[in-house]
């Protein structure tokens, strides 16, 4: 199984992998806690958008409403753990489970009916949308009043129930995003990934060569709603309040792809460079930015550089790194993979 | 009141929280330690580090600029109160939970020994974490989520209502009203936005309404679209009912729009009694002239019998003198009040002194409604309420409660058609 993960890739990559690896694993000892908490969310827009990204980027089914999954994830494992005090672990199960039935409802409709494109897209949106509004309106949820974990002995480290530093959500998602990367990668050399890249590059070619579509595409939405439900949980008891407002909103759900959009749609390793560019780049530009003194001038600056970025390297910044380090490996296609 | 503060009202008035009485306050212990030398020369080590965060940019931009304005006014009107300086620190959340969160690490990186902020109880819940984590005191300026002061925190104090007060009060207030007028609908027409914000709060009203004996039936309720651009049809069906007030849960434009229709359909309600923002705010008067006399509107308010609310609304008059003072420059003022006091009577920024001192408050001359500022064993301060205000001549004026009003209700409205 090893051979196959890394079959295909140089030294240099392995290397390299090895070497962010191991920056990313001591990172905690020698960061501040704002750095740390920097790090966190970079990690969990790398691990989401890795997500996202097996969902586009792999199979070529554009979703704008990610941020269903996250909420139906976070709403299910802190409802159980805020009303039944179920573990987190457990409750994950719960929260895979339903983030999963709704991404095949979303899936069955749309590849059943042959919704494509934007067309899919917008489904995806509504979706988020009414779930939105029905944890808005229900009082067991909280309802527009948010849904608030217990946050009791947050010093100490409880790792039954999630509760600690930020520290232990740290290394909490750094394995996700290794996780993810190791089974997109898995994922994407088996016959399943060949059969989404040929879905992705010409559904209809894919079709008469005899790929049975609606069977794959129902795949691809199902792991890609599992990682995101999986996420959610973990949002959910880092940040310890929900509101439904901003968790299902579409404006989130575009904050979550933006990073694989920088990084590199259709790469493994685009989704993590893009989350470590975005994040930091927000923050290092709200320091350059602090002393002009112009409320709203970082958002301007930041939504410039991303511009910039999305013009001069169209196809994200991981292919063009990737050949820049000869990270290339064999395929040429999945440049940097 | 902000729309997400009578949201988060109306939401949470159906879980029906239970407060805690209040722990009583160290007496005067405010005044005593921070007028003795010892406090003042420990007190004179520097001025104290406060990380102002809020939402200066995002969808809630406006409000988090409108709260600034209560932090650039602050600093002579503390030292007038013989307070000691703070150095403030802004941050920006960017109304968003996760900048709001990082953003407090970075203020507390950069030294910040007490937060304040953050209008939004989403961005102020996650705030709220890392000054627990850290140990590090938070005064919430706005935010009405009564969770926030129910999750068992240690360092988080908020001096705002929470959301069962604001619409508790409000239902006590007119009965108040109704008292003092001699005279009381008896039947309303419930309009409401129809979006999340107008459904919550249809739902908070119809669990809190049945609690008091209301002299009212509420004839009719009417739902309506948030980007409706005519709501002819809404206010001729209300009319029709023959209902003799409109109780609203509104927006600014819907406002506008619903009081132009009133005066085109030639129908002046005995009374508006509006739960929701839009009513009082700038832009109506601004918009509608002498039009917007009359609506009473229940929000969080400032006393304007009680002296530092005179200097602080000098103080906004002279800074920005188009902007009526509001319930954002009143909170974020009054956290920052709490700031100050609280560091001269500890002496030092050490946090956890820090904590204890905020935690002593007893301030009894403040500028919101209510018996002063002082917290009890959660940080909540569970004496400050609401105001009824009414749109009179282009200014708001108190009318209720009582010990804060400064007039008579005018009552009914003065006719569209006679201004």
């Amino acid at each position: 199984m090893i051979a196959r993960l890394t079959d295909g890739l140089p030294p240099r990559a392995l290397a390299l992998l090895a070497a962010f690896a191991v920056v990313m694993a001591v990172a905690p000892f020698f960061a501040s806690d704002y750095v740390l908490s920097v790090l966190i969310i970079s990690l969990y827009f790398a691990f989401v958008g890795q997500a996202w990204n097996l969902m586009l980027g792999f199979a070529g089914q554009l979703s704008l409403g990610h941020a269903l999954f996250v909420g139906i994830g976070a709403y299910t494992s802190a409802a159980l753990f805020t009303h039944f005090g179920v573990s987190p672990w457990a409750g994950v199960i719960a929260a895979v489970a339903l983030s999963t039935l709704m991404g095949c409802v979303i899936g069955y409709l749309g590849f059943r009916f042959s919704i494509r494109g934007v067309y899919f897209a917008l489904l995806t949106i509504a979706f988020a949308e009414f779930t939105g509004i029905m944890v808005d309106n229900s009082a067991w949820l909280g309802g527009s009043a948010g849904l608030f974990l217990p946050v009791k002995n947050a010093g100490s480290i409880d790792f039954l129930n999630l509760r600690g530093p930020p520290i232990l959500f740290y290394y909490l998602i750094l394995i996700l995003t290794g996780g993810a990367l190791v089974l997109c990668r898995f994922l994407l050399n088996s016959k399943l990934g060949l059969y989404w890249q040929a879905i992705r590059d010409d559904q209809e070619a894919a079709e008469a060569a005899g790929v049975p579509l609606f069977r794959y595409k129902m795949i691809a939405v199902a792991i890609s709603s599992a990682l995101t439900g999986i996420a959610g949980v973990w949002y959910a008891f880092y940040y310890n309040n929900l509101f439904p407002e901003s968790t299902f909103a579409t404006g989130r759900s575009v904050e979550l792809i933006l990073g694989t959009v920088v990084g590199g749609v259709g790469t493994l390793f685009g989704p993590i460079l893009g989350a470590l560019i975005l994040t930091p780049l927000g923050e290092l530009l709200t320091e350059l930015t602090s002393g002009l003194q112009i409320d709203g001038i970082k958002t301007f600056f930041w939504g410039f550089c991303v511009v910039a970025i999305v013009l001069f390297r169209p196809s994200g910044v991981w292919p063009w790194l990737a050949g820049l380090l000869k990270l290339d490996g064999r395929s040429a296609n999945g440049g940097g993979r | 009141m902000t729309d997400k503060n009578i949201k988060m009202a109306a939401a949470s008035a159906v879980g029906g929280v239970t407060r805690r009485t209040v722990v009583a306050g160290i007496g005067a212990a405010g005044i005593v330690a921070g007028t003795s030398p010892f406090s003042i020369v420990r007190a004179a080590g520097g001025p104290l580090k406060v990380g102002v965060l809020l939402p200066r940019s995002g969808v809630q931009a406006g409000i988090g600029q409108d709260c600034q304005r209560g932090v650039e006014v602050a600093a002579p009107i503390l030292k007038e109160l013989g307070l000691p300086e703070l150095q403030i620190m802004n941050g920006d959340t960017e109304s968003n939970e996760q900048t709001a969160r990082a953003q407090a690490e970075k203020l507390i990186g950069d030294g910040a020994q007490l937060l304040v902020g953050a209008f939004d109880s989403g961005q102020s819940a996650a705030i709220a974490q890392v000054a627990e984590q850290k140990g590090i005191p938070f005064v919430i300026n706005i935010a009405a989520a009564p969770q926030i002061t129910e999750q068992g925190y240690k360092y988080v104090f908020r001096n705002f209502p929470t959301a069962v007060t604001i619409l508790t009060d409000a239902f006590k207030q007119q009965l108040e009203i109704f008292k003092q007028v001699g005279s009381a609908p008896k039947s309303v027409v419930f309009l409401h936005v129809n979006d999340t914000f107008g459904s919550a709060m249809a739902g908070g009203i119809g669990k809190v309404m049945p609690k008091f004996d209301m002299p009212y039936k509420v004839a009719e309720t009417i739902a309506y679209d948030r980007a409706a651009r005519d709501l002819s049809v809404e206010i001729a069906k209300a009319k029709a009912t023959g209902g003799d007030a409109l109780l609203v849960v509104s927006r600014l434009n819907d406002a506008i729009l619903l009081t132009r229709e009133l005066v085109k359909q030639r129908w002046t309600p005995e009374a508006i009694l509006s739960m929701g923002p839009g009513w009082y705010e700038d832009q109506y008067f601004k918009t509608l002239g002498k039009l917007s006399d009359g609506p009473i509107s229940f929000v969080p308010w400032y006393d304007p019998k009680k002296k530092l609310s005179e200097t602080l609304k000098a103080a906004m008059k002279k800074a920005y003198p188009d902007v009526n003072m509001n319930t954002n420059h009143v909170y974020t003022f009054e956290a920052l009040l709490v700031a100050a006091d609280a560091y001269k009577r500890a002496g030092t920024g050490n946090s956890k002194e820090l904590t204890e001192a905020v935690r002593s408050t007893n301030i009894t001359d403040n500028v919101s409604i209510g018996e002063g500022i002082r917290f009890n064993a959660k940080g909540q301060n569970d004496t400050v309420g609401d105001a009824s205000i009414q749109n009179v001549g282009g200014e708001l004026v108190v009318v209720a409660p009582e010990k804060a009003a400064v007039a008579k209700a005018v009552w009914p409205m003065p006719p569209y058609d006679k201004r």
